[in-house]
């Protein structure tokens, strides 16, 4: 399996910003400055179990349901 | 609409917070802000400038200096008041006990009570937020972060500083000093907005990963597996016992989008090095070089000029270290000149917020 850290990431952008280019932004920096980098994952990215954890943690703060 | 800063020099927190007052006699305050050299007993400062202003919310913090205007003060009270045409609404909460525990939803819940909206649901073109957080607690990260967590509203602000003592710093509301606490403050002003964050450096390249470190502490021991002090040093291209004197100049960014969140360098450790913010396990961090911080900071205002057409107000929380370095080249007058003619009011800090907690940088709030 790969991509599902991508899928994980742009649910997260997605939900919290609605698709408004300001808050993409600001979401994309905040996990940013959580450690996780949105552009080091895409569809190819190995599934890495504690990465997908970490997003998961992430997800759980942010109010975000996966 | 009406937002003024006003300042004073006296020495005593009563007749300072007196004459503030009367410099804003014909003002009816929604509410004051007032940063304060760390010279005024607290306690007395704060109660005092509650007393002189009772039907506005009051809050502040200690201060590296005091900015009001074009000018750059010591030991002073510099207040800025916004009157009912400025703001149509402000709510404010206090978080406590910053270094073991976190209070924000607390603080948020009492929020929603006043505005009858989730925090999540308030719209980020009506709603602003202020932070002033005790610059000695190694806490503002995690209140950073759970704010971010609960809203998208942006809370811009400074950490509250001590003139470079680094003893305790202090953060004001409603009458009363609190430390290891944080101030914040939810603004609807009657008009537009707009928040900036600002820095004098650029990226020369030079990626670092930090793979071993210490986050709470705020320390990195290695970076790709090697220990940071001569990592670092070797990026600098000096020998170890001389890099520290690289530490103003060339700090480390978190590059988003082309734009550095500075982490600001504070001292070897042994072979680590120790940082102004925390840095996460696996970031990678780039070498960055200092510009110029008069020249980058005119070209930033002048932007929101032209873009905002004008700016009654402009909240400005600017970091020490950009101070130390304006004070050593001689170009504060300089940098006071680009605030010309703008309603001003703000402080060195020991620490900005923007999104997160960051260093070197100067994070501002201009209202039209």
């Amino acid at each position: 399996m790969a991509g599902q850290i991508k899928k994980m990431i742009d649910q997260i952008i997605e939900t919290r910003s609605g698709g408004d280019p300001f808050l993409m932004l600001m979401t994309k920096t905040k996990l940013m400055l959580k450690g996780i980098d949105p552009e080091k994952y895409d569809d190819n990215s190995e599934d890495t179990p504690w990465v997908i954890n970490d997003v998961k943690r992430i997800a759980q703060e942010m109010g975000v349901t996966l | 609409m009406a937002i003024r800063p006003v300042y004073s020099m006296e020495t005593s927190p009563e007749r300072n917070a007196a004459d503030l007052a009367a410099q804003l006699s014909d003002l009816s305050p929604r509410l004051v802000l007032f940063f304060a050299s760390s010279s005024f007993e607290p306690a007395a400062l704060a109660a005092a400038m509650q007393k002189q202003f009772s039907t506005a919310k009051v809050i502040g913090c200690t201060t590296a200096g005091e900015l009001v205007n074009d000018k750059v003060l010591r030991h002073s009270v510099v207040a800025m008041a916004f009157d009912g045409e400025a703001l149509e609404d402000v709510t404010i909460g206090v978080v406590h006990n910053l270094k073991t525990e976190n209070q924000v939803p607390q603080v948020f819940t009492a929020f929603e009570a006043h505005t009858g909206q989730k925090m999540m649901d308030l719209d980020v073109k009506q709603y602003v937020g202020l932070i002033l957080i005790d610059g000695l607690s190694g806490a503002e990260e995690k209140v950073m972060e759970k704010i971010g967590d609960l809203t998208n509203i942006l809370f811009v602000g400074g950490s509250a500083a001590d003139d470079m003592k680094l003893q305790t710093t202090y953060v004001f509301a409603d009458g009363a000093a609190y430390t290891n606490a944080a101030v914040l403050a939810l603004l609807k002003p009657q008009t537009g907005f707009e928040v900036v964050k600002t820095q004098s450096f650029c990226s020369v390249k030079k990626v670092l990963k930090a793979t071993r470190v210490n986050e709470a502490e705020r320390i990195v021991f290695e970076f790709d597996g090697e220990p940071a002090s001569q990592v670092y040093a070797r990026a600098v291209g000096l020998p170890q016992e001389q890099a520290s004197s690289k530490f103003m100049d060339q700090p480390f960014g978190l590059m988003v989008e082309g734009e550095p969140y500075v982490r600001g360098l504070r001292e070897f450790r042994d072979e680590a090095l120790v940082f102004f913010c925390n840095i996460k396990e696996g970031t990678e961090l780039s070498l960055l070089q200092a510009t110029d911080i008069v020249k980058d900071t005119q070209a930033v205002v002048q932007t929101q000029k032209e873009k905002l057409g004008r700016i009654s107000g402009l909240l400005h929380f600017n970091c020490c270290f950009r101070a130390l370095q304006l004070e050593q080249w001689g170009q504060w007058e300089e940098y006071g000149k680009i605030f010309a003619g703008i309603p001003t009011a703000g402080f060195s800090t020991y620490g900005e917020q923007y999104l997160g907690h960051i260093n070197q940088t100067s994070t501002m709030l201009l209202f039209t």
